[in-house]
């Protein structure tokens, strides 16, 4: 299967998660210009991983809703904290610091690996921000119960989940953008 | 280790394996024909992408699919696309296991434990104990 061609890079975000959302919202308003037009799309991940495969062959729909992806015009993919700074990289009012990411000094790129771990904490923590069906990570379980416990006390009625392996399934009912996201390409792919 | 620990090692060393759907996924217009009109035993993970315990789940079910594939099918829906489909079987959330003998529902399994051990006994135990009650 051979990608479809694209201009421009694209970020792809998870639209289950309400932390990804909000970024997603935030990068799609910042990458429109004045004149409409955009330096970066943003894509919701969906639910179609032989429409993901024609974006790029490589592309699993499960890494893509673990980690952000940033979907490169020359084939090329960046995860992760790679992948904020691209977009960073794309964006007016980012781009000016951004080129900080790719400095090196004795062959290590300090601000990219802070990017780096700064990403992984808040990917770690999306849980505690609304992403019931991003998993619960070890470490923050007692603050995801207390969290849990304090939202029912106020919100009125318990949140019982059967299992600890199990999401509820409020995760699956999605809430649109404010701002409409780049238009999904209809992939060739029968 | 436990559960969560396998789960989340079992996912990055199968990747390969999870790239390519190995378990058929079924819609609400095939549902019918696959799972309801097929005879024997078949199991239906219900599922999202965006979930990280089916994430979990995938490479030890795709494992388990491989185990029982001479006596059992297992099928794959999608409640983020078949809302309506879920609804109608009360899903409450993901992923759960729903186990079909000759097109009726005879057990149901939600939040397995991500190993195989637990998801083999899900997806087996209601038909042995099917058999069991009509032996």
């Amino acid at each position: 299967m051979t990608p479809q061609k694209q201009a421009k890079p694209i970020l792809l975000f998870n639209d289950e998660c309400t932390v990804c959302r909000h970024i997603a919202h935030w990068v799609q308003r910042s990458a429109q210009s004045k004149s409409g037009e955009t330096s970066i799309l943003v894509q919701p991940i969906g639910d179609d991983p032989g429409r993901l495969r024609s974006l790029n062959p490589n592309l699993d729909i499960w890494d893509a809703y673990e980690t952000i992806h940033v979907l490169m015009p020359d084939g090329s993919m960046k995860l992760g904290g790679e992948a904020v700074a691209e977009t960073l990289r794309n964006l007016p009012n980012t781009k000016w610091f951004a080129w900080s990411f790719a400095t090196t000094i004795f062959g290590f790129r300090p601000f990219q690996v802070m990017l780096n771990v700064a990403y992984a904490i808040l990917a770690d923590v999306r849980p505690l921000f609304g992403c019931e069906s991003c998993g619960k990570p070890r470490v923050l379980r007692p603050i995801h119960w207390v969290t849990k416990w304090a939202r029912n006390l106020f919100a009125g009625a318990p949140h019982k989940s059967p299992s600890p392996h199990f999401s509820l399934s409020s995760a699956a009912r999605r809430r649109p953008l404010a701002v409409s996201v780049a238009p999904v390409p209809q992939s060739s792919h029968s | 280790m436990d559960n969560e620990t396998l789960g989340r090692s079992s996912r990055k060393t199968s990747m390969e394996s999870l790239s390519r759907d190995k378990i058929q996924t079924v819609t609400s217009g095939t549902f019918t024909q696959l799972v309801l009109e097929a005879e024997g035993p078949i199991a239906v993970e219900f599922m999202s992408y965006g979930c990280a315990h089916c994430r979990a789940i995938e490479p030890v079910l795709e494992q388990v699919a491989e185990m029982v594939k001479t006596q059992e099918k297992i099928f794959r829906v999608n409640i983020a696309v078949e809302q309506e489909l879920a609804g109608s079987y009360q899903i409450q959330g993901t992923p759960s296991l729903i186990m079909f003998l000759d097109g009726n529902e005879v057990g149901r399994v939600e939040g397995p434990s991500p190993t195989v051990s637990s998801v083999l006994t899900a997806v087996t135990q209601p038909f042995e104990s099917g058999a069991e009650a009509n032996g």
